[in-house]
């Protein structure tokens, strides 16, 4: 457990962007790390900015300053020629399997890229064994081979977009909201094949998600987001048991379940998401909270550590 | 229940979509009751013509390619399936109305709010412009917005208050039945649960009939009091939510809930459906469930199931169940 080493440390990891009104926090000292072989969970609404956290750290966007550190080694410092080196270990999976694909080739070729950009492979034929190989491993027929990708539904798109994920025989993978475009019964699909690849090849996924349900599922850890900060994280289970700060709370309740007699007292929050441009130093959630109070509003809440690697970022716990 | 008091009824209704490569039948003797002043769910999948269903009511299928091919459509015994375009226009957004799921684009972006709202209410209604303007502030305040922001364009609204501004639309002219499509999918829990909730008082407040259609269980086991179940445009079981949710018959429904991540068992390794939907322009001859139902025998294949019922509102269309008896149940325990 807490012996094992991370295999990702990301440390006061920052993203701003500029705007005409201002500058823009979407990621603002965000600290966190995961240990080889485990999943964790990143959670939030929309604009939380979990997804401007997942693409920071394989610098698809390159962050303002922080550290992420893979493997010991410093991501952030590394040169076009070491990061195109490093993205051999590091990949992922978008959200989107409708627009991440290239609509003008045939899958075989879109898994195929990544094998010739990095020279894995020497010839033609070892290029299609792979790729048939790849197909296999993620469940696609190998008569899908010159199929473009207009003539899939989502989850066999989907299923495209992990094998080229895959074809690297990568490390860590950042999922981001790899089944928020598909039905349930093809979603749990992809989720099983998710977790067997994962204890096949020992895989370390960052998920991003706003479906607590499946993060719950899916994560050994979780990490929830609010306004580009981050505001709790716990193993799962303690989170779902035990979460302190009231944002959790809140969003915890909300989670609508699908089964009767279960309906509990909902903490409905007041108002949404305020705006992330130059936010004041104070709790960010305060003006949405049902326990704020003066120092809320003037003060920048620290981490407490509660022990059994659950930490949040709340005055209340603090007592 | 043969005393039943129907907002809506719809019965054997076949719609297709017909293109150049083939005919997509989107409804196949689809059928539907709405209670007055109750809450049903129409859940499915993506393609399974939930949609389909919703825009009918409305007469608003694409046509073409769109086809109602046959069946009817009853509100309040009125026949819809008959009326003229012109009568329908007089229906639309008055007896009926209808909330689309995307709010982004629901929205004209060059029009204020209040004036989209006073739209609906002027072409209904027999009032002034500075009336109609009056009653959608009015509107306004009853979703939750300051009357004053009525004066604002969608573009300044975030995606929770611009689904406001759609309910507050549908809801102007106190229409008897409202069609909700996937009204918070395209929100955030937070926000969804805020306006979940803010839909149950107003329901209550206008004693509106709603349809539901959506694919969130969850969400069906927040506010309906029936469910009806759609797979490739057939319904196939439909009870209360009760019945539904505790005393599942269908292989289909029971795929759906195994689908699930179950909060209170989270490392359960999930039971997914195998296989996916069939192609709807070449449906299986039997049963459309049959290519992937653990349960498949061989009169699957051949012979679309009849209702068999569980009690006098519960049925299911499976061939598991003989002679039109589902009191016992035949499929596993979830």
């Amino acid at each position: 457990m807490s012996e094992q080493k991370p295999i990702l440390e990301v440390n006061h990891l920052k993203k701003y962007f500029k705007t005409p009104k201002g500058l823009l926090h979407a990621v603002d000292d965000v600290s966190f790390s995961i240990d080889e072989g485990r999943t964790l969970g990143l959670v939030g609404e929309s604009g939380c900015g979990k997804s401007t956290t997942g693409r920071a750290i394989l610098r698809l966007i390159e962050p303002t300053s922080g550290e992420v550190l893979f493997k010991g080694e410093n991501v952030l410092g590394l040169d076009k020629e070491g990061m195109r080196k490093k993205r051999k270990e590091m990949q992922i999976i978008f959200q989107d399997p409708f627009s991440s694909l290239n609509p003008r080739k045939t899958i075989s070729q879109t898994i195929a890229e990544p094998l010739k950009r990095y020279n894995m492979t020497s010839s033609h034929e070892e290029t299609r064994d792979k790729v048939l190989e790849l197909m296999e491993t993620v469940g696609l027929a190998e008569r899908l081979m010159d199929t473009y990708p207009h003539e899939l539904d989502g989850g066999r798109r989907q299923r495209v977009g992990i094998a080229r994920a895959l074809a690297m025989n990568p490390s860590f993978i950042v999922c981001d909201e790899p089944v928020s475009a598909l039905d349930v019964s093809i979603q749990a699909q992809i989720l099983n094949l998710m977790q067997e690849l994962q204890d096949k090849m020992g895989l370390t996924y960052l998920f991003i998600t706003h479906n607590l349900s499946v993060v719950h599922h899916f994560s050994n850890d979780i990490a929830v987001m609010y306004l580009g900060q981050l505001i709790e994280k716990a193993p799962s289970r303690e989170l779902f048991a035990n979460p302190v700060h009231p944002y959790t709370q809140a969003l915890l309740s909300a989670i609508p379940i699908p089964k009767l007699g279960r309906q509990r007292e909902r903490i409905l929050l007041k108002g949404e998401i305020t705006s992330p441009i130059e936010p004041k130093k104070c709790c960010r959630f305060a003006p949405r909270c049902i326990h704020a109070c003066d120092r809320c509003f003037n003060e920048e809440p620290q981490v407490t550590d509660l022990g059994n690697g659950h930490t949040v970022s709340c005055f209340l716990a603090e007592k | 229940m043969s005393e039943k008091n129907l907002a809506v009824e719809i019965k054997d209704l076949v719609v297709e979509y017909r293109t150049d490569t083939g005919v997509v039948q989107a409804l196949n003797h689809f059928e539907l009751e709405l209670e007055k002043g109750k809450t049903l769910g129409l859940v499915g999948e993506t393609g399974a013509g939930k949609t389909t269903a919703g825009l009918s009511m409305l007469r608003l299928i694409p046509d073409p390619p769109g086809v109602i091919v046959g069946g009817s459509i009853k509100v309040d015994g009125e026949e819809y399936l008959t009326k003229t375009e012109k009568e329908m226009e007089h229906i639309r957004g008055k007896k009926v109305s209808m909330i689309f799921q995307d709010p982004m684009t629901a929205l004209n972006p060059v029009f204020t709010v209040e004036d989209q709202i006073a739209e609906s209410i002027a072409l209904h209604e027999k009032v002034s412009k500075k009336e109609a303007i009056a009653k959608a502030g009015d509107m306004l305040e009853a979703v939750g917005i300051p009357r004053a922001r009525g004066k604002e364009y969608p573009h300044q609204f975030s995606g929770g208050m611009k689904q406001r501004v759609v309910i507050a639309i549908a809801l102007a002219c106190s229409p008897s039945i409202l069609i909700a499509d996937e009204p918070t999918t395209a929100l955030d829990v937070t926000i969804q649960a805020q306006v979940l909730e803010m839909m149950k008082d107003l329901k209550k407040k206008y004693e509106t009939s709603l349809l539901l259609i959506t694919h969130d269980l969850g969400v069906v086991a927040e506010i309906c009091d029936d469910v009806s179940v759609i797979y490739a445009g057939t319904v196939i079981e439909h009870g209360s939510l009760e019945d539904v949710f505790n005393h599942p018959r269908h292989p289909y429904t029971e795929g759906l809930f195994n689908s699930l991540p179950d909060l209170d068992n989270p490392t359960a390794k999930l039971k997914p459906i195998k296989g996916l939907m069939p192609d709807p322009s070449n449906l299986p001859k039997g049963c459309a469930f049959c290519p992937r139902c653990e349960y498949a025998m061989p009169i699957c294949e051949t012979e679309k199931p009849g209702k068999s019922f569980r009690n006098e509102e519960h049925y299911v269309r499976c061939h598991l169940y003989e002679n039109g008896d589902a009191k016992e149940g035949r499929i596993g325990k979830i």
